[in-house]
């Protein structure tokens, strides 16, 4: 086990270089250049160059990646182009804020996903049923941004219960209560999709579950419905779920970027839309770097986990 | 147990709405301000974008400034100036008694430390950070000289009429040297000016905080603090307004202009801002090169209609460069009437009565493109009406700017926001041909040799009134010679919620929110 451990964390070193090689082509291939954005039209050529120069794009660019490598191997992830200042401590300051708000929605798609997806299975083609598969349809359609728009004019502008955007209120909040009251239109938003894959994989593993034979022998032992559905049912279905909801926690990851730009969330999502329009190559790359290292990490929970839920699976 | 997990959500749903019900109440003194984007950095001397320009020049102020309603220029931190015959040097005096809010008094040591770290590679602050506009802006001075503790001159390369104008620019804030030694590089993030508000603190992604200087020179202040919160999605910052969790946003969509115009709790502002939007031609190809090509382009396109329906009102049609109504205008011209008849039969004067083929360059979006794309379909179906087919070509804005220097364009949408009125900072960069891109900003190759000495003798001349008339003259070869498609000046636009009382949007776009009172 502890073997299995340090070789999954070793290999996040190839995971990392690998994203942080693809990340570093796709910005630097992809059409603009941060001084042409940064100076915008009035910029006369010496400005350019000296800009450029000064920010050592004017080297080729295996150079500036080795450069750039060559600080991250030492803990320095660069100074934002833009904002002139440290890309780690700016990326960690966000990351707070799209920890609390991905880990809400996980918890979320988690806790309503599952609840539906039972609920849904212990009584198929029942009205719930049709109902939740209805709304699953709807709630895995929709784009993020959109129903972020509705539930934001609908329950903040209409009806005035939630605040619109941010985080805290601009003054006198900060506590909890202030917290929760911001979180729950975002949390709400992208926790929509996910919730719907929960409860439909939910119902199908389930489903699958319980037409077992030995649920049909629990049953006939005189078991209570709910011990059958829970203990007998969706303990043995929860292998796939699992791994369902660890996809999900990258998916939430980078959902987040969407969700934090309509509400004005401070998170690393924002940053990191501010920083792909100015292409500020190192804030991107940081903010690229951290959200797949947790990532990966998160995969490597899921991984453990399945040794808990199932004694049979061992780590070699 | 599956009942209890259902009313385990169902209990939390409702939780989360029982903390709900969002407290707005007003702080008395405190101003929130809504902007599109985040701050990006504070030290005047690096800001490249509006949001931070709007937030610094609270905290840092320059030598002349411009009044609440024009951009025409009057005394700054500098109470009077003497410029010398030969227009070479400019002296200013300092007003007396004005500190930074860090208690170091304002002195010509100052001024010469705020210019000279930018244009100066050997000064010791120089290398602490970057000045993109230092060349654009400065690289015509040759000194700052300390006369006397309150007496300061710039020495000039060459004259130039027009520089008190750039010491109007955000570049040329004057920063106390005791911040700057301070705090190096991280300067940008805790500024310190002789400003109506001093910098109180920054919350990353969330709000920047200002508080009142209660000793400015220039007047009493009635606002005790500024929040300026960053919303970048348009939506919610017209919630926020509207639900009073804002005070103040600027830049309303045009499609949310009617609806803001017609709330009650609202008041929208307008205001035309020193900026003009236009289609440029490549003046040097064919068949742009035949001024009636580029008159009958003038005539074919409908500019009423792109006001009106593409930018909702939020523009002002244009006649040249020039801001209409400011000194340097000439008001007896009238811009080119939608006549697609007369571009016809230009067109066929010209030798093209069948029309041709051109692409149209068009960034997606871009500071001060207002709604480029939109506005460009517009001018597209235009011309096809009159036989010239365009195809139209999107691009990313850093792409785009990169794509004008190599001289292919045909026709493409730009831009420029001058923030000030003086006709030189927009025709002279522009049309100029000493400005032909990539050295410069004229990217529609103009040239024209009498233009040209005129705007020079513009130049090395200080009186007003004769400058007027040399640009007069220049307006009126620029409307026969047509080397843009004129399209329009940008109405800026803010609304403020009713308690709010005392602010005035300004031509130069900045946002003047000292002069607010509330309710």
């Amino acid at each position: 086990m502890r073997r299995y451990l340090a070789r999954r964390l070793l290999l996040l070193v190839p995971v990392l270089a690998g994203v942080s090689i693809v990340i570093f082509m796709v910005l630097h291939l992809s059409p603009g250049d941060p001084v042409e954005i940064m100076l915008g039209s009035q910029a006369t050529q010496e400005d350019r160059a000296r800009l450029r120069a000064d920010l050592g794009l004017d080297q080729p660019l295996h150079v500036q990646y080795v450069r750039w490598l060559g600080h991250v191997v030492r803990g320095d992830l660069g100074r934002s182009l833009w904002m002139k200042r440290p890309v780690l401590a700016e990326v960690l300051g966000r990351f707070k804020a799209t920890l609390i708000l991905t880990g809400t929605a996980l918890v979320l798609s988690t806790v309503v996903g599952i609840a539906l997806g039972v609920a849904s299975a212990s009584r198929p083609h029942s009205v719930l049923d049709r109902t939740s598969t209805v709304a699953s349809l709807f709630g895995a359609s929709m784009p993020s941004f959109w129903l972020g728009i509705v539930l934001m004019v609908v329950f903040a502008l209409r009806l005035g219960w939630l605040p619109a955007s941010g985080m805290y209120a601009p003054y006198g909040g900060g506590d909890l209560r202030d917290l929760l009251a911001h979180l729950v239109l975002p949390a709400v938003t992208l926790a929509a999709a996910s919730v719907t894959i929960v409860a439909r994989l939910t119902r199908a593993a389930m489903l699958e579950t319980l037409s077992q034979d030995y649920i049909r022998t629990a049953r006939a032992k005189g078991m209570v419905e709910r011990r059958v559905v829970l203990r007998h049912g969706l303990k043995n279905a929860l292998i796939p779920i699992v791994t369902v909801i660890g996809v999900q926690a990258g998916y939430l990851l980078g959902g987040a970027v969407l969700t934090e730009t309509v509400f004005a969330w401070p998170g690393v999502g924002t940053l990191m839309v501010q920083g792909i329009l100015a292409r500020d190559f190192p804030l991107v790359q940081g903010c690229v770097l951290v959200v797949a290292l947790s990532f990966v990490l998160v995969n490597l929970a899921v991984d453990l986990l399945y040794a808990w839920l199932d004694p049979r699976i061992r780590y070699e | 147990m599956i009942v209890t997990t259902a009313r385990l959500a169902l209990l939390t749903l409702i939780l989360a709405l029982g903390v709900a019900a969002p407290a707005v109440a007003q702080l008395a003194g405190t101003l929130v301000v809504g902007l599109v984007a985040e701050p990006v950095n504070l030290d005047p001397a690096q800001v490249t974008d509006l949001n931070s320009n709007r937030v610094g020049r609270r905290i840092a102020e320059t030598l002349v400034t411009f009044p609440e309603e024009s951009t025409q220029i009057v005394p700054g931190l500098a109470e009077s100036w003497v410029v010398s015959k030969d227009g070479l040097r400019y002296a200013f005096k300092l007003r007396k008694g004005v500190s930074f809010h860090d208690g170091t008094p304002l002195d010509a040591e100052a001024v010469k430390f705020s210019i000279d770290r930018q244009i100066n590679p050997e000064h010791p602050f120089n290398k602490l950070g970057k000045y993109p506009f230092a060349n654009f802006f400065f690289g015509n001075i040759k000194a700052v000289e300390v006369v006397d503790p309150l007496t300061v001159e710039f020495v000039l390369k060459e004259p130039r009429a027009s520089f008190l104008a750039v010491l109007t620019a955000g570049a040329a804030s004057i920063v106390s040297p005791t911040a700057v030694r301070k705090y190096g590089q991280d300067y940008a993030l805790t500024p310190v000016g002789t400003g109506p508000f001093k910098y109180a603190s920054w919350d990353r992604g969330q709000r920047v905080v200002l508080e009142k200087n209660p000793s400015y020179w220039r007047f009493p202040l009635k606002l005790d603090r500024i929040i300026y919160r960053p919303i970048v999605e348009d939506q919610a910052r017209l919630t926020e307004l509207l639900t009073g969790a804002l005070d103040l946003i600027v830049g309303t969509p045009p499609d949310y202009v009617g609806q803001l115009e017609a709330n009650p709790k609202v008041t929208l502002l307008k205001q035309v801002g020193a900026h003009v939007w236009y289609l440029g031609i490549n003046n040097q190809k064919k068949p742009y090169d035949d001024k009636r090509v580029r008159q009958a382009l003038n005539y074919a396109v409908n500019k009423d209609a792109i006001v009106r329906d593409v930018l909702k009102g939020t523009g002002s049609l244009s006649v040249g460069p020039v801001l209409p109504k400011t000194w340097g205008a000439d008001g007896g011209l009238k811009p080119y009437p939608y006549d697609p008849e007369r571009a016809k039969k230009l067109l066929a004067e010209a030798g093209y009565p069948g029309g041709f083929t051109t692409t149209l360059w068009v960034p997606e979006s871009g500071s001060g493109m207002q709604s480029p794309v939109a506005m460009s379909t517009v001018i597209q179906s235009n011309l096809k009406a009159v036989g010239v087919n365009v195809s139209l070509q999107t691009m990313e804005w850093g792409a785009y700017l990169a794509k004008l220097r190599s001289k292919e364009q045909e026709l493409f949408a730009l831009s420029w926001m001058a923030g000030t009125e003086d006709p030189d900072m927009v025709m002279y960069p522009l049309l100029h041909s000493s400005q032909w891109t990539p050295n410069g900003p004229n990217r529609a190759l103009y040239k024209n040799e009498k233009f040209d000495e005129i705007l020079h003798q513009a130049r090395l001349t200080t009186d007003e009134k004769k400058r007027a008339d040399l640009y007069r003259q220049a307006q009126r070869i620029l409307v026969d010679d047509a080397p843009w498609i004129f399209i329009d000046h940008e109405i800026q636009t803010a609304a403020h919620a009713k308690r709010v009382q005392g602010f005035k949007l300004h031509p130069s776009f900045d946002l003047r929110i000292e002069t607010i009172s509330q309710r």
